[in-house]
């Protein structure tokens, strides 16, 4: 690449500069593409700089020194838009103390240009160009730089140079909106505390959900963030990136957007710069003096307990799909949604079987109500706690889980029906429950023990976490995307609103006196209950139909026959004494130990292809098919649900598959996704997480008009509610309103 | 539980200590003692009570020679009570003498001390970075500015900001410091390689 391959260069547009003892470290050129252009047409113009071997130039953000590069236009007759800056590299002094970015061997800067429409003869393009050319001691360089290009009746390209600019250009990281890559990014607090350090995740996620391909050595690099004065990822897991950074100790007037370049792939695959732009949060001073200690600050529960008192005003006004949610609003959100959970269907038989105990407590052990109430309490937070842990260890190892994640297992969805069978035979009075040694003296009702009560509180968890109700999407999902410490606190939120009914009965004077009195119809009572726990099983074993397939269900069905069968034989054994009883017992562990091994076995069981759901025409959700549909004109639904998702079934059934509901399709030709979450799906918890859920169902109606801005509807929903979502998406769409529609979509449409 | 969390967290502080050794503004400056091109000591310790500049500089160094043909230094400082006011010089570079810093004082003829770092120990301290990187103490020991001297990198403003001179001028008024931090610019400083 001599300059006598670019014969026609002039020696005007050939600049050399920083002469270091009389030798340049830098020559640059003025490049055009073409060697003709037609008026209104568009070309690139750049400045090619060379370097010395060993010497570097600058990238807009030059890092801790250095300066950038700068190239200033003077170009009569046409205009010259931004520079490019092609990806950079990062240099690093010996001892690692000083990092800068930018570029060594040979760069193209360059920028796209378009000639006036009325330009004549020929086009004059200037460039000075001003650079810090640095080996170990820097030199700056400015140079002039000029050439001219003939106008003409046609556009003509120079081969030679279009290669050099295509080369440019594919250095030049794209924006994600032109990939297809979705970038999110979840701060670990609401704002950022100036000269504080903070922390957060991002997660990407390639088009279509693909997997991320892998990244090595300076993978990221950050431009100059106003308010931030360092930030750096770590890779944390198939696309994911431990983000750590560091507030400047001023505020900004703005809110900092997280902005710079990741450069995916390896030397060996090849390199795709990606333009990553996300917004992260306002900077706040730190809590009065600008003397604050440095080190992270952990935030209270007190403190959020606080923030919540202005905010609960607004809370009928705020949407839930509202993704930006603080974490004083999570809280409040996870306490009401845990109240709420207790009126759905998964939590429902629980709750009536609590009651009943109540019931009979209250006459016969008055003094013990409080404490059983806090042991069920605690049984509810406890758990909680346990399934927060959980979450933080499977997140720590890299992977996504949300909110009902464990039913994805298929063991567990064993273990939870032969819990929930075992039960409903200790309702029916198969066995009895003995904690204290007193089960047959029956002057306790040792059924109710205070372990047992506990033991409630640990089942209405297991068997709420499938359910999702109003506001627990919004909660959950901000605490997913959060630290350890506000996943703790708003599951403990979360525990405490579930078990609040009967803590109010407890606190409430004169309340549990008002139950009604015991006899008879309680046995009676409880059988029945044994029977809506059995109910509950049929809808496990047919998730577990969906996770593993007619074989899965049979094995589950053959362990909890065993399951009856064992506790039927512990039962016999407490009428028994002595050896034989050790025995009796010993047989029932056998029995349910063999027959675990033997059936609850699940590996390579996968479900046949089922029919599509209750709902009318749907295709599994793309990206890339949401895309062309929505290119197509076609309102998008999308149905994020799951097969042990109790409510996204109760919507299923009760709503979309209204006849009123799919004419409102029919009519807007909407095209219906749907992302089914019953096994892992990376993609489905990234899309999820993206609108700040953890868990489903998630509905989203996206328009044509607006496709970046779905509407997110609510976890509850109702007929009216969806064919309203559904015409407003449509009648945004582009091509109708062409028909004089009169609909303001920026206002109508989505909800803000 | 919270037992627990306070340990943990006061583990971080002590085991993170080092990360946090740079000259962070709102925080106390890193002690330090160093010899100027004389011979003579200077201590931050005693120079409290008075606010403190101090400018990484290095001769060789393009962006400082721009500012020492500016006089931007010696005219920043004039505009300071001599009596409240210290302005020392650190050179971190690695192959910098006290010779070399004596003779480019006397050559641009600048009054205050050259303070010697060729092993970058106060430079690291500092989180030096760049020359010139500046930094203004206040009485108490504080850090309130951090950062280039002024907004003008490429020295072509006619509208330039003197971000030392405000935040001296805001300090010795008793006022807030309007810009706490800014980017600074220049050479790297030229650490000996360790």
């Amino acid at each position: 690449m001599a300059a006598a391959a670019w014969a026609e260069v002039p020696a005007s547009a050939v600049g050399t500069g920083a002469p270091d003892e009389g030798d340049p470290r830098v020559e640059a050129t003025l490049l055009v593409d073409s060697t003709q252009v037609k008026p209104g047409d568009t070309f690139r113009v750049g400045v090619r700089f060379r370097m010395d071997p060993g010497w570097h130039i600058y990238w807009k953000n030059p890092g801790d020194s250095g300066l950038e590069t700068d190239v200033t236009w003077d170009t009569p007759g046409s205009t010259v838009g931004p520079l490019q800056w092609p990806s950079p590299n990062t240099f690093r002094t010996p001892d690692g103390f000083i990092t800068t970015h930018g570029y060594e061997g040979e760069v193209l800067l360059f920028a796209q240009a378009r000639a006036a429409q009325d330009a004549t003869g020929q086009l004059q393009l200037s460039a000075a160009a001003e650079a810090l050319v640095c080996e170990v001691h820097c030199i700056p360089a400015e140079l002039m730089l000029t050439r001219s290009v003939p106008l003409g009746t046609e556009t003509v390209r120079d081969a030679e140079a279009m290669r050099a600019f295509d080369a440019a250009q594919a250095k030049v990281p794209r924006p994600t909106a032109d990939t297809g890559h979705t970038v999110q990014l979840a701060l670990d607090a609401k704002q950022l505390t100036a000269g504080q350090d903070f922390t957060g995740t991002l997660t990407v996620t390639g088009p279509g959900g693909a997997a991320l391909p892998a990244t090595e050595g300076d993978f990221f690099t950050p431009e100059r963030i106003e308010g931030v004065a360092s930030v750096a990822l770590t890779p944390a897991g198939a696309g994911r990136f431990k983000l750590k950074g560091k507030a400047e100790p001023d505020v900004p007037g703005a809110e900092p957007r997280l902005t710079g370049v990741l450069r995916l792939g390896t030397a060996a695959s090849g390199y795709q710069p990606l333009a990553v732009d996300v917004a992260m949060a306002p900077v706040v001073a730190a809590g009065g003096a600008v003397a604050a200690a440095p080190g992270v600050k952990l935030p209270s529960v007190k403190d959020s307990i606080a923030a919540v008192k202005p905010v609960a005003a607004v809370v009928p006004a705020a949407a839930p799909a509202d993704s930006s949610v603080g974490l004083g609003l999570a809280l409040l959100f996870a306490f009401l949604g845990g109240a709420l959970l207790n009126l759905m269907p998964c939590v429902f038989p629980v709750l009536a079987l609590k009651a009943y105990g109540f019931t009979r407590m209250v006459q016969q052990e008055q003094g013990r109500v409080a404490s059983h109430a806090a042991a069920y309490a605690g049984g509810i937070i406890g758990s909680m706690l346990l399934l927060a842990g959980a979450v933080l260890a499977v997140r720590a190892g890299g992977a996504s889980v949300g909110w009902g994640f464990q039913f994805q297992e298929p063991l567990f969805v064993a273990a939870v029906s032969a819990v929930l069978v075992a039960f409903a035979l200790n309702l029916f009075g198969v066995f009895n429950v003995g904690m204290d040694g007193t089960a047959l003296a029956g002057k306790v009702d040792s059924s109710h023990g205070l372990l047992h009560s506990a033991g409630e509180g640990v089942l209405a968890v297991v068997l709420a976490t499938p359910c999702s109700a109003p506001l627990l999407g919004t909660a959950v999902g901000f605490a997913f995307a959060a630290g350890p410490l506000t996943v703790l606190a708003v599951f403990t939120a979360l525990g405490l609103g579930l078990a609040l009914p009967f803590c109010v009965l407890v606190l409430v004077p004169g309340l549990a006196k008002k139950l009604p009195k015991p006899g008879a119809w309680m046995e009676r009572f409880k059988q029945v209950l044994g029977f809506a726990l059995l109910a509950t099983t049929v809808w496990l074993v047919w998730v577990m139909g969906g996770l593993a397939g007619v074989d899965g269900m049979a094995r589950l069905l053959a362990f909890l026959v065993a399951v009856g069968l064992g506790t039927w034989v512990y039962g016999q054994s407490q009428l028994q004494e002595g050896g034989r009883r050790l025995a009796s017992v010993a047989v029932a562990v056998l029995v349910l130990v063999g027959a675990g091994v033997a059936s609850l076995r699940f590996d390579g069981l996968a479900p046949e292809a089922r029919a599509s759901s209750t709902v009318a025409r749907t295709q599994p959700w793309d990206s890339a098919a949401v895309t062309a549909a929505l290119e197509a004109g076609q309102p998008v639904f999308i149905d994020f649900t799951a097969d042990w998702c109790l409510t996204c079934k109760f919507n299923e059934r009760t709503v979309l598959s209204r006849d009123e509901v799919r004419a409102a399709f029919t009519e807007h030709q909407v095209a219906f996704f749907v992302a089914d979450w019953t096994r892992r799906d990376a993609r489905i918890t990234a899309k999820l997480a993206e609108h700040g859920r953890a868990g489903v169902p998630m509905y989203l109606v996206l328009s044509p008009g607006a496709p970046d801005r779905p509407e997110v509807l609510p976890e509850l929903l109702t007929a009216d509610l969806v064919v309203d979502a559904v015409k407003r998406a449509a009648e945004c769409s582009p091509s109708r309103r062409k028909d004089g529609s009169n609909i303001v979509c920026a206002v109508g449409f989505p909800r803000p | 539980m919270k037992q627990i969390f306070t340990a943990l967290s006061l583990g971080a502080l002590f085991l993170g200590a080092p990360a946090f050794a740079d000259a962070e503004v709102g925080t106390a400056a890193p002690a330090f003692t160093l010899k100027d091109e004389t011979g003579k000591e200077h201590s931050l310790a005693q120079y409290k009570g008075k606010v403190v500049v101090l400018e990484w500089t290095n001769p060789e160094c393009p962006f400082v020679q721009r500012h020492y043909s500016a006089d931007t230094m010696a005219n920043t400082l004039k505009g300071f009570d001599a009596k409240k006011v210290v302005w020392l010089a650190v050179d971190s570079t690695a192959h910098n003498t006290p010779d070399k810093s004596a003779a480019w004082k006397k050559t641009e003829g600048f009054s205050y001390p050259v303070l010697q770092d060729a092993s970058g120990t106060v430079g690291k301290s500092f989180g030096a970075k760049t020359t010139p990187h500046m930094y203004v103490i206040d009485e108490q020991g504080v850090v309130r500015y951090a950062g280039a001297i002024d907004d003008d990198p490429r020295g072509k403003s006619d509208k330039k900001v003197n971000h030392v001179k405000a935040a001296v001028d805001a300090l010795l008024g008793g006022k807030a410091v309007p810009t706490a931090t800014s980017t600074p610019y220049g050479c790297s400083v030229k650490y000996k390689s360790s």
